[in-house]
């Protein structure tokens, strides 16, 4: 810290008006007019029944009944919610691992693995979806991976004639297509942890499973938590991959609360009832943030 | 499920190996090898599948084994791809659309994150707050109304409104990471500058930005895939095939059931990955320059 | 595709009350503002919205542009855009909402229908009267005119596809396993056993689509019921889940538990169907005419176009419906804007009236709802008999989902899946169905 007189220089240009209009002003300008302008409109929508071309007839609440008695909102809801739990439990584990490896295995030579397996993430999502489709196709065009199990005699599977099916291509594709993203992301974190740090963890006898968990997880958990709320809300609002892979279906079997909202909205043009389903997704949002953030701000005050 | 176990086995393994003795040594390294050559496997099969697929003929799609190599390597498919969809003119307009929505987004961003966690001044923690919901909330929330404002402005028929959705809808995380990044820096480094007389605009430029250099990278990365990949609001806000990014290209080439073989549709894929690959090893250097720097610093 | 027009429908919001009030503050302006009528042309150009899967229309008319209606072309110039299939009810509804429709666009089913969206606003042309007032309403097919009106409820598309839908068969399959051309379900049941023992996949659809399977369904219906058994059902006099309609989902989910589709039948999408039946490797398919370009491609059609059998979906034991009644589609809504109607656009509504269907049978091959002006050369032989059929139909059937509202058709088509793999019971898909039919009322 330097000399105290400094004090009120420091919070003078720390509190210049002018350079925070001109930091920040174009930012909450554009971010006002395009994004919290909007969200209010549609907030305003899903009180209503109808679409721009029809008019809107106001039903107050209405709505909200329909969604909680609505048996494919219900379904989509726990789609959505077992979705993200997995998947974000997938790319964590699998990117923190990954991570790790780079770091503490493969060191400088880490290049190249880093570079293959980050590769699938830069992949269009509709290419990701259309390749895994072919993958784990059944009958006469058969994919590799039904060819594989018929090989070692299990037999083929009709991945996409069942949810549970669909469910299990669509997981091994997002993590296929994330982990090495998600192992970047962490490992530029990791790269942060001094490596004095590492070393005198080392000389006190802190090794492998122990000096993770002790010294790296903590150092680096902020980089872990956003992370994790990186990867919860953008699975909890899934839709390329989904929509590429097998349309939802089968029947609305895998169909998160982004496409049916989609389908509710743009195919059958209830734009009302749609505008719910978005605010309720957003609500979901809004909680397992703040739950995320909350639980961990528990585990660093506890440690 | 290897995809699912392997690296978490691997990296348990690997991480205790440099403490072993030298004769578990040996048998930990080989496992260690043979489960990063697999996880290398994992993620490259599937590619080097999709790429041989794109020289088949549809006969060979249908009577030949699946793993099959193609019986020759002519460019028929890839020349059908680039005619029956415009590959070139998406990857143009991709681009065309990615590169500005990053730069406005990173400079907007950082420049709000700066004077959100940097500077001092009443509620900054509200705006804070305001920009960060903003991550959670669905793009499918805001498409309607924004249909209608970019119409009634007249910039529908340009990519004008795919570049401005896409800078809006990366701000928010662009703010949540980087107010994080200022928040690492000790305030002692700002509050030095000020006391060295340069005003707030200088010393974010002279020592913000710069200090950023990594996290700027990573949010580059984050961002730049997030945008490459959209399809909701590009489907959306594309009036014209001339204004088609990659993702819609794909969508539509896919969807001619006319015309499309599986030969053609894989090339196209190709293409689209290997144009990206090329990208890929560009940013990829980039990336890595960045890394270094910040761990230097570090 | 061609023929997913009639799967994405809009829902008809019965319940709406065109806004008053509190709704008018919120969307000012969007849902009437007035734009220019009158007598003069306001279009500045001959704007036309297709549907990109389907390259056939908007190639043909920018032929036409070049030739016959050259002339129309130098007054009003075609502007041809696209837009996905699965966008089209947004795009119309977003373009409509803001007074931006093109002249001429694909449109949602329930939108142009007269309680749809569009239609409710008076924002589509009456190509009856409109072509009278023309003076060329005869070069549209007698028949074309009777499906659009039972689809949409009035003359608001042109039959640019006119289809009629069967079974495809291979002749050569047929006659090694010793089928004649089924007449009834019962029959045509036997010969798929048949041939799923002699080791080809006997009746391969494209089951990802969806509406390949309930197409069946439907067929099914008509055939035991009659022509009109879905009419009832809209109406409200018969439902889904009476017995007699859970009958044809099961007869279809016993074609499934059989294995009559072959296997992966439900991920199956329209290229790999296709390959399958014209490698010789599928004995059979339900289609529409408009898979006569893929079999009368050489290059694609392995087996030969002159083994390629055409058979109407057949009679079902007892039933009140028969063969004769071919089911048919006049492809997506094709929709004139009212408001941008002027001379200029009836010159072109004229030219295509007069030449199109000669010019896609000549240059493309397929089948319009177009009267043939000019005779065309070297039909092959299939198209000629398709053709043949679709000038002799006197009485048509539509299909499952036709009088459906858009989110009843999509559940239909997606959980068809589950009927035909067993994961969901013929009375569950029915039930399922009813119930949305009964949300949209």
């Amino acid at each position: 810290m330097r000399p105290a007189e400094g004090h009120n220089t420091v919070h003078r240009v720390l509190g210049d008006k002018k350079a925070i209009l001109i930091l920040l002003g174009p930012a909450l300008l554009v971010y006002t007019l395009i994004k919290l302008v909007p969200v209010a409109w549609s907030f305003g929508l899903s009180f209503f029944d109808g679409n721009p071309l029809g008019g809107f007839t106001f039903i107050g609440f209405d709505n909200f009944v329909r969604f909680f008695n609505d048996p494919q909102a219900i379904h989509a809801l726990g789609f959505t919610v077992l979705y993200a739990v997995v998947i974000t439990i997938g790319q964590i584990l699998l990117g923190y691992a990954l991570a790790l490896l780079y770091v503490f295995v493969l060191k400088n030579a880490s290049n190249f693995v880093r570079t293959v397996v980050f590769f699938p993430a830069v992949i269009p999502t509709v290419a990701v979806g259309l390749l895994f489709r072919s993958m784990f196709a059944v009958g006469q065009n058969e994919g590799p991976v039904n060819a594989a199990l018929d090989a070692i005699g299990l037999g083929s599977v009709d991945w996409f004639a069942s949810g549970a099916g669909t469910f299990i291509v669509a997981i091994l594709m997002e993590l296929w297509r994330s982990m090495g993203f998600f192992a970047v992301l962490l490992y530029a974190g990791l790269l942060d942890i001094p490596e004095e740090t590492l070393e005198s963890a080392r000389l006190d006898g802190a090794t492998g499973l122990k000096l993770v968990r002790h010294i790296v997880i903590p150092l680096s958990l902020p980089v872990l938590l956003s992370s994790v709320i990186f990867s919860i809300n953008n699975s909890l609002k899934v839709f390329d991959t989904i929509l590429a892979l097998n349309g939802g279906g089968p029947g609305t079997e895998t169909t998160p609360l982004t496409l049916y909202m989609f389908n509710t909205v743009f195919s059958y043009s209830d734009y009302g009832y749609g505008s719910t389903i978005a605010l309720v997704l957003t609500i979901l949002c809004l909680l397992v943030t703040v739950f995320i953030f909350r639980s961990a701000r528990r585990d660093i005050t506890r440690n | 499920m290897a995809i699912q176990t392997a690296p978490v086995a691997m990296a348990t393994a690997s991480a205790r190996a440099p403490r072993r003795p030298s004769a578990r040594r040996g048998i930990v390294g080989t496992i260690k090898w043979v489960l990063i050559g697999l996880l290398v496997l994992v993620e490259v099969y599937p590619l080097f599948w999709l790429l041989m697929g794109s020289f088949k003929t549809q006969d060979e799609f249908f009577s030949k084994p699946t793993w099959a190599l193609p019986e020759s390597f002519d460019l028929t498919n890839y020349v059908q791809a680039l005619t029956t969809g415009d590959l070139a003119t998406n990857l143009r307009n991709s681009l065309l659309v990615t590169v500005p929505s990053l730069f406005l987004m990173i400079l907007l961003g950082v420049a709000a994150a700066y004077a959100l966690e940097v500077m001092v001044w009443k509620g900054r923690n509200g705006i804070l707050l305001a920009f960060v919901a903003g991550i959670m909330i669905p793009g499918q929330m805001i498409l309607v109304p924004l249909f209608t404002v970019y119409f009634k402005s007249g910039l529908t028929n340009t990519l004008w409104p795919l570049i401005i959705t896409y800078t809006v809808m990366g701000l928010p995380l662009t703010v949540f990471m980087m107010t994080a990044f200022f928040r690492a820096i000790p305030r002692e480094v700002f509050e030095a500058a000020t006391l060295d007389g340069s005003s707030m605009l200088g010393s974010f430029f002279r020592i913000g930005v710069p200090l950023m250099r990594n996290a700027i990278i990573t949010i580059a990365l984050v961002e730049f895939f997030s945008v490459w990949n959209d399809l909701l609001i590009a489907l959306t806000f594309t009036t014209k095939s001339s204004l088609a990014t990659v993702q819609v290209g794909l969508l539509n080439f896919s969807g001619e059931y006319g015309s499309t073989e599986y030969g053609p549709l894989f090339a196209a894929i190709s293409i689209n990955i290997l144009g990206m690959l090329v990208l890929y090893l560009f940013l990829n250097k980039q990336i890595m320059t960045g890394l270094a720097a910040g761990s230097l610093k570090g | 595709m061609f023929l997913t027009p009639p799967t994405r429908r809009t829902r008809r919001l019965t319940t709406l009350v065109v806004a008053a009030g509190a709704t008018a503050a919120l969307l000012a302006g969007c849902a009437d503002s007035g734009g220019s009528t009158g007598g003069g042309d306001s279009a500045t150009a001959f704007s036309l919205l297709t549907p990109a899967e389907n390259k056939v229309i908007a190639s043909e008319l920018t032929t036409l542009s070049t030739g016959q209606c050259s002339a129309e072309n130098t007054a009003l110039p075609l502007d041809s855009q696209t837009v996905a299939q699965a966008d089209v009810v947004q795009k119309i509804t977003l373009l409509a909402s803001q007074d931006a429709l093109p002249v001429q666009f694909v449109a949602g089913t329930a939108q142009v229908k007269p309680d749809g969206d569009l239609g409710k606003n008076g924002l589509l042309l009456d190509y009856e009267k409109t072509l009278t007032d023309l003076g060329v309403w005869d070069d549209i097919l007698p028949a074309a005119v009777s499906t659009i009106k039972s689809v949409y409820g009035g003359m608001v598309s042109l039959p640019y596809q006119y289809n009629i839908e069967g079974i495809f068969y291979n002749k050569q399959l047929f006659a090694a396993n010793g089928i004649q051309e089924p007449k009834t379900w019962d029959e045509l049941v036997a010969a798929l056993t048949t041939l799923k023992a002699a080791g080809v996949v006997p009746l391969t659809e494209a089951g990802n689509q969806g509406w390949p399977i309930t197409r069946l369904i439907g067929n099914y219906i008509f055939r035991d019921l009659g022509p009109d058994a879905m009419k009832a059902v809209k109406d409200g006099s018969a439902k889904l889940t009476d017995p007699e309609y859970v009958k044809a989902a099961q007869a279809i989910a016993d074609l499934g538990a059989a294995g009559l589709f072959g296997e992966g039948i439900t991920s199956r999408d329209t290229d790999t169907a296709n390959a399958q039946f014209l490698s010789g490797q599928a004995a059979a398919t339900y289609n529409g005419s408009w898979f006569l370009a893929n079999l009368n491609d050489p290059a694609q059609n392995k087996i030969g176009a002159e083994n390629v059998g055409f058979m109407p979906f057949p009679n079902v034991a007892g039933g009140k419906g028969d063969s004769s009644q071919w089911p048919a589609n006049a492809g997506a809504a094709m929709a004139t804007s009212q408001k941008l109607y002027g001379p200029k656009v009836g010159d072109w509504l004229s030219c295509i009236a007069t030449n199109y269907g000669s010019a896609v049978m000549k240059d493309q091959g397929v089948i319009s709802g177009f009267k043939l002006n000019t005779p065309v050369e070297d039909v092959p032989p299939l198209t000629g008999e398709l053709q043949g059929i679709v000038n002799d139909a006197t009485q048509t059937v539509l299909w499952f989902e036709a009088l459906m509202d858009a989110k009843t058709t999509k559940d239909a088509q997606t959980n068809v899946a589950l009927l035909i793999s067993g994961s969901m019971s013929a009375q569950d898909y029915m039930a399922l169905l009813q119930s949305d039919l009964d949300q949209a009322k």
